[in-house]
């Protein structure tokens, strides 16, 4: 266990040493969310009466906050596990199979690497949310909203992390995350709130692991409950689905990596 | 658990066997490679070298027969195989954003050297491959030699038993490969350790190997020596370009009376003859063309390379027909793309 741990760490290491050397796409990759929050946060600013309705007093930019944070945490995590192709191209992922290093923690690492790099990326989508006017009711609840960030990242991760072992070429794995990304967003109480979908739609959304995070980022950020979900819920269900995704990548990643590429 | 007992070999195969569907790449291939030995495959792509290097470094699992590496069961127990070997890989694959060293601190983090050891080892790779006053920078600034150095230096950290190279010094100039040569002999008499390398090149096979196997269509043809390999085809090679003739075959059955010749390869009208006492076969050779009625168009007298070796063992040159082959494949492929 002790060696897992640090074998996980070891590919951290790396995978944070090769994102600090590329800072430009930090910027590139917060251009996306910003004109997601900036520009939509304004188109949508007359459906205040409509999100009043279920119980939400600010601006609709308030509201929707929480979900382009959680926008973020998706596509850069989703996105993040692209490397684990090039390494099995460029024999990285054969030096690193060939040492006594365990697989589990090859996947284990990069998917800590990857979620540590979205909350960073969250983290400068909340100053630009502050720095156009959303305010905070309590600045504390930065802690945990950064640490349900980093939670549900690690999870995200895991999906983009067993696509990149599954998907042999470029081509499937971005046919892939285009196929969940974008479907996982719009399917949760990130832009809309949850009671006002239709029946069917709510029930989509309902199993949809992103409308939990973005429910409890909303709650600790807003202070508003929505949804008609218990905070207990949303939590057990984070937690699950961090869990599910760590077994599930652990899994498929090693049985993956063991076939010839 | 290391075994107790010293071993003598370190690497084992027994009828070792890998196909991929219809394709077999490696075929019913035992042979063993001594503790300390340079021991090379030599072959044309496409051979099974880098298959069956890929077995011994635990990546591909045979489709029948057995290896041991350092004494341990690839199939059995790669845990321990992957903690006794080194594996440099045909491409360079060291991580161009950093630097020398951090690359051979993920290096020795990978294979588990002790924290209070990281640090000396790498100090003498560094030193050892001559890199000890770059290795600040980013290997994007290095050339492909140091490349290439870098990462021979990344399979060494761990003091592995047995050493992988796989086509050491392919693409690389021929004066950078002389000087990454004269590091494996380095690194081979610095750690006493087993090298097992493949490569295409003669040159290279002859250069650093104790012993050779030849490998052509997933089997070994011969293992040997290079010295052994080139005194058997005799001392001596006579190279003669003939004219057409009906006698042709007439002319190769009295070729094959003289006494010091030991071996006829005929390529339709080029005749290479192995042999001993050349002076002294010529004249005979020049005797029997007048009596046949053919005519001779150039002759020539040479010492044998491995490349004679490998013909005479493979009827084919090492870059041969089949490499061609592929490429005019490649070729109508990409024509197909573009159109």
């Amino acid at each position: 266990m002790n060696s897992i741990m640090y074998d996980t760490y070891t590919i951290f290491w790396r995978e944070l040493k090769r994102y600090k050397k590329s800072r430009s796409g930090v910027l590139i990759r917060l251009i996306q969310p910003a004109i997601w929050i900036i520009v939509v946060g304004n188109i949508f600013s007359e459906t205040q009466p409509l999100i009043q309705s279920v119980g939400f007093e600010g601006e609709y930019i308030e509201f929707m906050a929480p979900g382009v944070i959680i926008l973020t945490a998706i596509f850069t995590s989703i996105f993040g596990g692209v490397n684990t192709l090039w390494d099995r191209r460029y024999g990285f992922m054969n030096k690193a199979l060939t040492s006594p290093i365990s697989r589990s923690a090859i996947a284990l690492g990069k998917m800590s690497a990857i979620s540590l790099i979205a909350a960073l990326q969250a983290s400068l989508i909340i100053g630009i949310a502050l720095a156009i006017g959303v305010t905070f009711p309590n600045p504390l609840m930065i802690i945990p909203i950064m640490g349900i960030v980093i939670l549900f990242s690690l999870g995200f991760s895991g999906i983009s992390v067993t696509l990149a072992a599954t998907a042999k070429s470029q081509e499937t794995f971005w046919g892939m995350i285009n196929l969940l990304g974008m479907p996982l967003f719009m399917l949760s109480p990130a832009l809309f709130p949850l009671e006002l979908l239709p029946n069917w739609l709510a029930v989509i959304a309902k199993l949809n692991p992103v409308t939990y995070t973005v429910l409890l980022v909303r709650e600790l950020m807003t202070g508003v409950s929505e949804g008609g979900v218990p905070i207990w819920i949303s939590i057990a269900v984070l937690f699950g689905f961090v869990l599910a995704m760590v077994a599930v990548t652990s899994y498929v990643f090693t049985r993956e990596v063991n076939k010839p590429f | 658990m290391p075994k107790e007992i010293e071993l003598l070999s370190s690497i084992e195969t027994k009828s070792l066997t890998k196909s991929f569907g219809d394709l077999v790449a490696v075929n019913d291939v035992s042979f063993s490679v001594k503790k300390g030995e340079i021991f090379g495959f030599l072959g044309p792509n496409g051979a099974g070298k880098s298959t069956t290097m890929m077995i011994f470094t635990t990546l591909l699992k045979p489709t029948s027969g057995k290896a041991l590496i350092a004494g341990f069961d690839v199939m059995k127990d790669p845990k321990h195989v992957r903690e006794n070997i080194g594996f440099v890989q045909q491409e360079t694959t060291v991580d161009e954003y950093l630097t020398g060293r951090e690359n051979l601190l993920l290096q020795s983090k990978l294979n588990h050297i002790p924290k209070n050891e990281i640090n000396t080892r790498i100090d003498e790779v560094l030193e050892l491959i001559e890199l000890s006053d770059k290795q600040h920078q980013a290997v994007v600034t290095y050339s492909g030699g140091m490349r290439k150095r870098l990462d021979i230096a990344g399979g060494l950290l761990h003091h592995p038993k047995v050493l992988f190279l796989d086509e050491p010094t392919v693409g690389l100039d021929i004066q950078t490969r002389r000087k990454i040569w004269q590091y494996i002999k380095k690194i081979h008499t610095e750690f006493e350790m087993t090298i097992f390398l493949t490569t295409h090149y003669m040159e290279e096979a002859d250069n650093l190997c104790d012993r050779i196997g030849i490998i052509d269509g997933g089997k070994i043809q011969v293992i040997d020596s290079p010295e052994n390999m080139k005194n058997a085809l005799g001392n001596e090679i006579i190279s003669l370009v003939i004219e057409n003739s009906k006698n042709h075959d007439l002319f190769l059955a009295e070729l094959n009376k003289i006494e010091f010749i030991k071996k006829i390869n005929d390529e339709n009208l080029k005749l290479i003859l192995f042999t001993s006492n050349g002076t002294e076969v010529i004249p005979k050779i020049f005797q029997i063309s007048s009596d046949l009625g053919i005519k001779i168009v150039t002759l020539s007298l040479t010492q044998p390379t491995l490349d004679d070796v490998f013909i005479s063992y493979t009827g084919h040159e090492i870059r041969d027909d089949k490499s061609k082959f592929n490429r005019k494949i490649e070729h109508a492929k990409m024509k197909r793309l573009r159109a």
